[in-house]
């Protein structure tokens, strides 16, 4: 979808009144919008942006680099939705920013390092941002004797497969645990980072090449640890005209119903004090807030704290958006400001459901030496004795 | 000017990335979300100490640089649009709250510190003091807001935010930082008194007297509990004496009135609304028995909000007013507020309406009590659609036509944009005219502060 091909968009935008509501968190404390707070002239704010758009449409301002970066220059962590009062197109504001990244594209405007991550993807050995060689799962597969027709598909996701095995794994192990009848597929990029970046030409094929994939397996539910696949699949699959009636489920979603079900119980301690990030993707982009703390209440002896910026209000890791690989110092600088939040709270331990938010915390938390443990629900989990009370759970 | 001098004169002094001269932030400080016609800007510019300020304007003034201070840039008359180009000077990096000094309740902040920021700080750490703020959107700075006589919903009680600066200090145009008030000579920022008062020389002058830099706001202690009392009647004729009544009973925090011709319900009636505050349930339903009590004597009825949720939205600071933007879905409106006496705004009403009907706009007026009567704010908006120039128009070509009938009305328009300004100046005694110019010229020989605005020929 383009601001060219959705005329309804057009229509749409220079409805922005430049209020500047989308700057804030709900209270007003603080501005949280990553990238207004980093450049603080008011193009980087979203009201800029939307301004900056409608400009463009308007004729009365042209594509540049630097118009460019500005559009790229935002972590599309979804604050401004949160927080703008206009509610008959708030929804919509993330969607007009990636719209116009893929006019920028179109222009031959889209920055230099965003467009690695569509040649990486469309790479016939590769099929991942990352510049990995594609893994077929076959291995993966065969070493936990997951068979070719499943119920469920873990869909592992690029980040999980290829930097944040731990988490790979962890999944791996606790599917296995609780007795969840599931397999794997040859997946190629869920198209999350060509998404957000407006490189979307090939998105449609990839998503059939999925789906297709998912459909052989007979699963009826898909379930991943990875939030920008989860919020991928779920919406924007939607969005690029994917027809699919299996059932999307995060990891951490599966695991609350089996604890609620009384089909598992974790049955040692985790003596820490936790604090959790919400990953944008997860909360303010599809909504799950209390769900995760739901199960990180569960874990005997943990300490659960929260941050001061949480749920709706949460700062964002900096990762998203293309941030992570377009402004690479920035969006440590971001996930820094996280990190020390985390601290705040006398946690020891910052958690989070998101492989690429995991990523940008551990970065900047070793970076700084921040002296925390940066690691993810599924990976506390699995360090944990699970016992399971019914071998037919779901 | 030579510019590229300028800009690298101005990247020493703030930091390159504090100053730009790309076409995109150029384009966007060109412009605010009403109705003037966007300026050439040069360089948007962003200190963050009083010393870079100086230097600023030490540079503008040799290179004979318009310098053009903002706020939040939400006036919404243009009044941080540069007339003449120059240099956009976006204060919004100057944003430390310095002081709260909770006995002499006043707070100490830099000039750009927004309403948000500051009254957030106070619900955090000081929650027995409220400031008043504007509804306005939370990003609106306080010293912006205060310069322009702006008014909140203490106003009723205290004044408009002008009147609740303390102490004020300024970059004048020759780059001399100055202090007013009683920082002037004292560590407290307590007063504007008892020397020669030059705070009213920055206010509604719209930086053609310097840049204000620090700012002292009186806070206000603050009630456990607020509500309102919205009140329905059909004279406007009765206005007068109903304001008069109720401020003589000296229980309103605020109050506000509405005329709007939609929906359908409010059609016909104006809408009376009052904030009361307390410490306890009793004090609430005693003010509010005594105002339910002179309602029924000025003949007009109490109600019940019609939702819960339009309740919530007048109780919330600030209120979202800047929903006023999407009536026509086009992301703008701007309004004439006028200063009036309260005699004249029964006939600003109707004269409001007429226009209003005149140009198919519906008729939304509001007014705030400003200081228990001594001045009404009256206002009149008229949303437009960004995106067609005829509506744009439209609604100018309004505007103007209700400056002239305010003015006619012996009102003042208030944050007046360019247009009103020369309306304003043709009216005024000119020995005023004449005494602005003498100070405008002995302060900024040079002409370099936000040139065009307040321009006596």
């Amino acid at each position: 979808m383009t601001l060219e091909t959705e005329q309804d968009w057009k229509s749409i935008v220079h409805r922005c009144f430049r209020c500047g509501y989308c700057k804030f968190t709900h209270s007003y404390s603080d501005f949280n919008c990553p990238s207004y707070k980093k450049y603080r002239f008011e193009t980087y704010s979203t009201g800029g942006r939307m301004w900056l758009i409608f400009g463009l449409i308007n004729g009365d301002i042209q594509w540049s680099q630097n118009l460019s970066n500005v559009l790229y220059a935002c972590t599309t962590c979804g604050n401004c939705v949160e927080n703008c009062r206009f509610e008959k197109f708030n929804s919509f504001i993330v969607d007009f920013i990636e719209a116009a990244r893929a006019e920028a594209v179109k222009a031959g405007f889209c920055p230099e390092k965003q467009k690695l991550l569509l040649e990486r993807t469309m790479n016939s050995e590769m099929f991942n941002p990352y510049g990995e060689q594609n893994s077929d799962n076959a291995d993966l597969k065969k070493e936990y004797d997951l068979p070719d027709n499943a119920e469920w598909v873990y869909f592992i996701g690029c980040t999980s497969n290829y930097r944040q095995k731990k988490l790979r794994d962890a999944t791996l192990r606790l599917l296995k645990k609780a007795k969840i009848d599931f397999t794997l597929i040859d997946e190629h990029c869920c198209c999350s980072p060509i998404i957000r970046t407006g490189q979307i030409t090939p998105v449609k094929d990839f998503i059939d090449y999925n789906i297709t994939q998912i459909k052989k397996t007979g699963a009826s539910k898909v379930i991943t640890s990875c939030a920008g696949c989860y919020r991928t699949i779920k919406k924007d699959w939607l969005k690029f005209g994917a027809e699919y009636e299996f059932e999307v489920l995060h990891t951490l979603e599966l695991v609350k119903q089996l604890l609620d079900d009384g089909k598992i119980k974790i049955k040692s301690e985790y003596n820490k004090t936790v604090t959790y990030h919400d990953p944008c993707h997860i909360g303010r982009h599809v909504g799950l807030y209390e769900e995760p703390r739901e199960v990180y209440k569960q874990i005997p002896g943990i300490n659960f704290v929260e941050m001061k910026r949480n749920r709706e209000n949460a700062w964002c890791c900096g990762a998203g958006g293309g941030v992570k690989i377009g402004y690479p110092d920035w969006a440590v600088e971001i996930s820094k400001e996280r990190v020390e939040e985390a601290k705040e709270t006398g946690a020891t331990v910052l958690s989070s459901t998101c492989p690429f938010c995991r990523t940008n915390l551990s970065d900047a938390n070793e970076k700084h030496e921040l002296g925390l443990e940066v690691i993810d629900l599924i990976e506390i989990l699995d360090q944990l004795e699970i016992e399971i009370n019914d071998s037919n759970l779901i | 000017m030579n510019k590229d001098k300028s800009l690298k004169d101005l990247k020493e002094i703030v930091g390159k990335e504090f100053v730009s001269n790309n076409a995109e932030d150029l384009f966007i400080y060109s412009q605010d979300p009403g109705v003037s016609d966007p300026q050439p800007v040069d360089f948007v510019v962003m200190p963050k100490t009083v010393e870079e300020i100086q230097k600023i304007v030490k540079l503008a003034n040799e290179e004979k640089i318009p310098i053009t201070p903002m706020g939040g840039g939400m006036t919404l008359s243009g009044l941080a649009i540069p007339v003449k180009g120059g240099i956009v000077l976006d204060m919004k990096r100057m944003d430390e709250i310095i002081e709260i000094n909770e006995l002499s309740r006043y707070a100490l902040i830099e000039a750009g510190v927004t309403t948000g920021k500051l009254q957030a700080y106070l619900e955090e750490h000081y929650p027995n003091l409220e400031v008043s703020i504007p509804d306005a959107p939370p990003s609106v700075t306080v010293a912006g807001n205060a310069l322009i006589h702006g008014s909140g919903f203490l106003s009723q009680k205290h004044g408009d935010h002008g009147s609740m600066l303390n102490g004020l200090e300024v970059v004048l145009p020759n780059g001399e930082a100055c202090k007013l008030g009683s920082c002037a000579l004292s560590n407290y920022w307590f007063t504007r008194g008892p020397i020669p008062d030059f705070i009213g020389l920055f206010t509604s002058s719209f930086g053609t007297m310097g840049i204000a830099t620090k700012l002292s706001i009186k806070l206000y202690p603050k009630p456990n509990i607020r509500d309102i009392i919205l009140g329905r009647f059909e004279d406007p004729k009765m206005i007068p004496n109903l304001l008069l009544k109720i401020t003589h009973s000296e229980i309103a925090e605020d109050i506000l009135l509405s005329m709007q011709d939609k929906p359908e319900w409010m059609k016909g009636f104006f809408f009376i609304m009052v904030y009361i505050t307390g410490d306890s349930k009793e004090e609430l339903d005693s003010k509010t028995k005594i105002l339910k009590n002179i309602y029924r004597k000025a003949k007009g009825i109490d109600m019940e909000f019609p939702s819960k949720k339009m309740k919530d939205f007048f109780l919330e600071k600030p209120i979202f007013y800047s929903t006023t933007a999407d009536f026509r879905k086009g992301g703008g409106f701007e309004y004439v507020g006028a200063m009036m006496s309260l005699e004249k705004i029964p006939e600003a009403i109707v004269s409001g309406s007429k226009i209003s009907n005149k140009y198919g706009i519906i008729t939304t007026i509001g007014c705030r009590v400003i200081g228990k009567c001594h001045n009404i704010l009256f206002f009149i908006s008229y949303p437009f659609n960004r995106a067609d120039p005829d509506d744009v128009q439209n609604a100018r070509n309004a505007l103007e036509e209700t400056n002239v009938a305010m003015l006619e009305l012996g009102g003042i328009p208030w944050k007046a944009e360019l247009s009103a300004q020369k309306l304003i100046l043709k009216k005024i005694d000119p020995n005023y005219k004449m005494l602005l110019k003498t100070i405008r010229s002995a302060l900024d020989p040079n002409g370099i502060m936000n040139p065009g605005n307040w321009e006596v020929s």
